[in-house]
């Protein structure tokens, strides 16, 4: 055959439409990529965007309990709820002081985190220091653990008269602590500092490690001092880590709701998360929408910000990275001072905070050391003489429940999340239809903006009553492992979106041209091969959300609790030893979770640092 | 062994785009080893992948043993998993958690056949391309070479009707390539099976192929034997993309110099050409002669003269570059020419190395 025949050209024969839409239906039929997007865009619809939809229209109707304050229809729209929150009266106390708390803690937190941060991850990131591996795991234990647990153990330190119970140590040592010490705007700061200095340690290190030595040489070589390089090279280049690490540390003290429970609540210093809290818990639905949609707007507003100059961040690292080279500095005579100050850090921030947790919860009277103050009643003593909680929290049945609640509650919601991001990767990257792509995208990343409070109350306003297909969840473990699902979705989707894109298309059409069905093909091939991304995918998250308190916290009841949402209960009943040996024990949980995955996986922590 | 055949084939992606491919048609032989040649972009991938079925046309019918497999007008497509077509992917596309024996057992796995069969069709695949040993590694641990076998090896254990091999000899280095250029000549004289790839490199296509097809921005510009490719490309793009040296284009409008026109309308008179008809001709670098000639034969052969500006020697042969007034004008000389840069010499050539175009770019017979 060495001729070619040229033929009409066929589009110009008219045929029938049907025809060529079966065609089409039988090109896709043995790829359901698009039905699994479409199906995967129907899920989350239902569980995250209708949630965060459904709260927003709550803040604008009226709500059966308020049929008589605004005379007007059930349902109707209404500004009632907007002007309540944010004009009338006591909208001081709802939303304004709150607001401007939560601006002061917010802000006095980003600078302590940066004065505390940025020297160790200067230190951990370009110098010699001695020890940097152990420092680099140790200065990052305060974040694996709860934010709150540190307040658990102010408390156990700093506590005063003002508030009932177990007093705290220095109480006990004779030195009564004033009210600014131990409750309010300072430790809820210095708590949350402390907590997201990691962030700082690790945004603002990785971005030295890339920082190339020799554009700083370079400067020197035309002249330049010190002083002049710091200020007019490094700190220009360094700017959109620095300002990405504020707008999350940001992000995050607007969500955090445990911290400012503990230390602010029992003297009345609320924040936005425990004031929605307090108007969701007095079933106040329209104004807690309010309150949670304020929350909403400016966490998306802090993220609109950083991705803005993570963009620029790119922008920025295309122009220095080719053969880049990155000196250690000898710290010399400053080795000791250097090595003193970083083991401060972890003193202050981890050591002291979790000793003393767990000393308490083997003493009678907190801080007091004498022999006869030591016992371990409250782990498995029995027939305490308490009102409630009889024996220690080894025997008692709730604790027990609380924990496998949490391991099999946050254990499904995990695996459901890391499922579903692989899958919705794998959605993502292949879809034939862009937009059903970036729609995907957009919503499994929307809870992301959304702190967990917030989502809480999304979830409240949606599965308090019965939505079709599913009944009223609130009261079940359904809505938990829903919720925790749901706010697990920004990092499992991002993880199996960019593991999906390493994959390329190849290995799963050679599996095609041999005969493989697309089942087959996803478990033969695509999964197998995802089998690492999927673990990581799982493990963060189950992490995570372990340690995560303010979005289940709206939604736990007593049957349902987890060990986070059980420790609060105990704090509030005033059992401090019980609920500090709770903490404990989530504490070793997380940890050893936390190891687990490092080891396991290639799963860095600095890869989960986006989620919540 | 079955005969492909594509008619009117179009591909466009996304409802507005231009055709990746225009009315593509096309006549692929039973047991024949065809090559899809063409720069990058050409649409030659596009076509193999739509042989396979990775790719669905918008337009057109795909034919094997004259049953169709693709065809709009009718509603048919018949799954990649369903043609038994083997494919051979550029990065081979070799599964990395699999070891290669899982690798070639693969598609076997999923046919129902008894075991021991099975065995015996793999041990004798990878046995006759010399991977056995590597059985029980991963893809990872072997080389590209070695890899490729494995592909190879991944394909022929399912004994498909119709091979595709995508730039199949394009990440081996020299000496492997001539091992696997062996290789597939062996594969497909033994199963006689039909074979087709594609690549742009003209040598690949060359040595490989019984017909080659060339392609140029989603058309087919010829197909042929690779002898008829070389020796009468069907048009100017044809005969400027293969030749390994590019060949010497002469065109008769205003913007070319003087010298070189004046000396092809002299050459055109002499070989009593039409020359109206003639817009451009081209003449290979090895088909120029070249020596310092009396007066007689100079008028005989209607030679032309220009100054030599350098001479490479590659091994064998010699590339010589002639300038003739501002005008380049490559040779190759298979003895040496024994001249200097700087000197002057004539130039001509034979009537059936004179390749000739219209205004179309298309040949002018013969």
């Amino acid at each position: 055959m060495t001729l070619q025949i040229p033929l009409p050209d066929g589009p110009l024969r008219p045929r029938p439409v049907w025809k060529r839409l079966s065609y089409l239906v039988r090109v896709n039929s043995a790829d359901p990529t698009l039905l699994l997007a479409l199906l995967l865009l129907v899920v989350f619809g239902y569980l995250i965007l209708a949630p965060v939809l459904l709260l927003l229209v709550d803040a604008v109707t009226v709500h059966f309990a308020d049929l008589a304050r605004t005379r007007q229809g059930l349902g109707d729209l209404t500004l009632y709820y907007l002007t309540r929150v944010l004009i009338s009266p006591i909208s001081r106390d709802l939303f304004w002081w709150p607001l401007a708390h939560t601006a002061i803690i917010s802000a006095a937190a980003i600078v302590l985190a940066f004065l505390v941060g940025a020297p160790i991850g200067w230190l951990l990131s370009r110098t010699d220091l001695t020890g940097k591996r152990w420092f680099s795991t140790a200065l990052l234990l305060p974040y694996m653990l709860p934010s709150w647990t540190f307040a658990l153990a102010w408390l156990t330190l700093f506590k005063n008269r003002t508030t009932g119970g177990q007093p705290g140590w220095m109480e006990t040592f004779g030195l009564t602590p004033p009210d600014w010490l131990a409750y309010g705007a300072l430790p809820i700061a210095l708590i949350l500092a402390l907590h997201y200095a990691p962030f700082v340690v690790l945004l603002f290190g990785n971005a030295l490690k890339q920082f190339d030595t020799q554009l700083e040489d370079s400067a020197r070589s035309l002249g330049a001092g010190p002083v002049i390089v710091a200020r007019r090279i490094i700190l220009p280049l360094m700017m959109p880590s620095l300002v990405s690490a504020a707008t999350l540390i940001f992000a995050k003290c607007l969500g955090d709701f445990g911290v400012a429970y503990v230390l602010g609540v029992p003297v009345g210093f609320d924040v936005l998360a425990t004031s929605l809290f307090r108007a969701i818990s007095t079933s106040q639905a329209g104004a807690s929408a309010v309150l949670a949609g304020m929350i909403v707007l400016l966490g998306t507003l802090s993220i609109v910000i950083d991705m803005r100059l993570l963009k620029e961040a790119k922008r920025f690292v295309t122009i220095g990275s080719k053969g880049a080279m990155v000196r250690q500095t000898p710290l010399g005579k400053w080795q000791m001072p250097a090595l003193a100050w970083a083991f401060t850090v972890f003193l202050v921030s981890a050591g002291i905070p979790l000793i003393a947790l767990t000393l308490t919860t083997v003493m009678r009277v907190p801080g007091s050391f004498s022999l006869d103050n030591f016992t371990l009643d409250y782990w498995i003593g029995t027939d305490l003489g308490t009102t409630a909680l009889h024996q220690g929290i080894l025997l008692t049945g709730e604790f027990w429940l609380a924990l496998w609640n949490t391991v099999w509650m946050v254990g499904i919601a995990a695996l459901g999340a890391g499922t579903l991001g692989l899958l919705v990767g794998y959605a993502v990257v292949r879809s034939p239809v862009g937009m059903v792509s970036v729609a995907l995208r957009q919503i499994t990343f929307l809870p992301y903006l959304v702190p967990g409070i917030a989502f809480a109350a999304a979830y409240l306003s949606m599965f308090a009553v019965a939505r079709p297909p599913l009944p009223a969840l609130y009261g079940t473990p359904v809505i938990l492992v829903l919720a925790i699902l749901a706010d697990q979705m920004p990092f499992a989707s991002r993880a199996g979106i960019s593991s999906m894109m390493q994959l390329g298309r190849e290995p799963e059409e050679a599996g095609q041209i041999v005969g493989a069905g697309w089942f087959r093909r996803m478990r033969s091939i695509v999964l197998p091969i995802q089998r690492g991304a999927l673990v990581s995918a799982i493990l963060l998250p189950f992490i995570s959300g372990i340690k995560g308190l303010s979005l289940v916290v709206v939604l736990a009841v007593p049957g349902t609790d987890l060990l986070t949402t059980y420790a609060i209960r105990l704090v509030d009943y005033g059992y401090s030893q019980a609920a500090n040996a709770v903490v404990v024990m989530l504490c070793v949980v997380a940890f050893t979770g936390t190891m687990l995955v490092q080891k396991i996986g290639k799963a860095n922590l600095s890869d989960g640092m986006g989620s919540k | 062994m079955s005969a492909i055949t594509l008619e009117n084939i179009h591909k466009s992606y996304g409802r507005t785009g231009p055709d990746a491919i225009g009315n593509l048609s096309m006549e692929i032989g039973a047991s024949e080893f065809l090559c899809l040649l063409g720069p990058s972009g050409c649409g030659k991938t596009t076509t193999l992948r739509m042989i396979a079925g990775l790719e669905h046309p918008t337009d057109g019918r795909i034919l094997v043993d004259g049953k169709p497999i693709v065809s709009v007008s009718e509603g048919i497509f018949t799954l990649p998993e369903k043609r038994n077509m083997g494919l051979v992917f550029q990065n081979y596309a070799l599964w990395p958690h699999m070891t290669i024996r899982d690798n070639v057992a693969f598609g076997l796995t999923l046919r129902k056949m008894p075991a021991a069969e099975r065995d015996a069709i793999i041990d004798q695949v990878m046995t006759k391309l010399g991977i056995a040993r590597y059985a029980q590694r991963y893809p990872a641990q072997l080389s590209g070479g070695q890899q490729q076998r494995v592909a190879l090896a991944r394909m022929l254990a399912l004994n498909p009707s119709v091979i595709l091999l995508d730039e199949p000899l394009s990440n081996l280095d020299a000496k492997l390539r001539l091992e696997m250029r062996a290789e597939l000549k062996r594969i497909h004289a033994e199963a006689g099976s039909t074979i087709v790839f594609v690549t742009h490199d003209q040598w690949e296509a060359m040595t490989l192929a019984t017909t080659i097809a060339v392609m140029s921005e989603g058309e087919l510009q010829q197909i042929g034997t690779p002898d008829d490719i070389y020796e009468r490309p069907a048009n100017r793009f044809v005969a400027e993309f293969v030749g390994s040296l590019p060949i010497n284009v002469i065109e008769r409008g205003e913007d070319e110099p003087g010298p070189l026109r004046a000396w092809l309308g002299r050459l055109l008179v002499h070989f009593g050409v039409d020359a109206a008809t003639v817009a451009s001709a081209g003449i290979r670098p090895e088909a120029t002669r070249l020596g310092v000639l009396s007066e007689e034969e100079v008028a005989k052969r209607a030679a032309g003269q220009g100054t030599i500006v350098d001479i490479v020697p590659t091994g064998g042969s010699w590339i010589v570059e002639l300038d003739i007034e501002e005008s380049r004008f490559f040779a190759i000389a298979t003895e040496n020419p024994r001249m200097k840069a700087g000197e002057r010499t004539h130039f001509w050539v034979e009537r059936e190395q004179l390749h000739l175009f219209d205004r179309e770019k298309k040949r002018i017979a013969p």
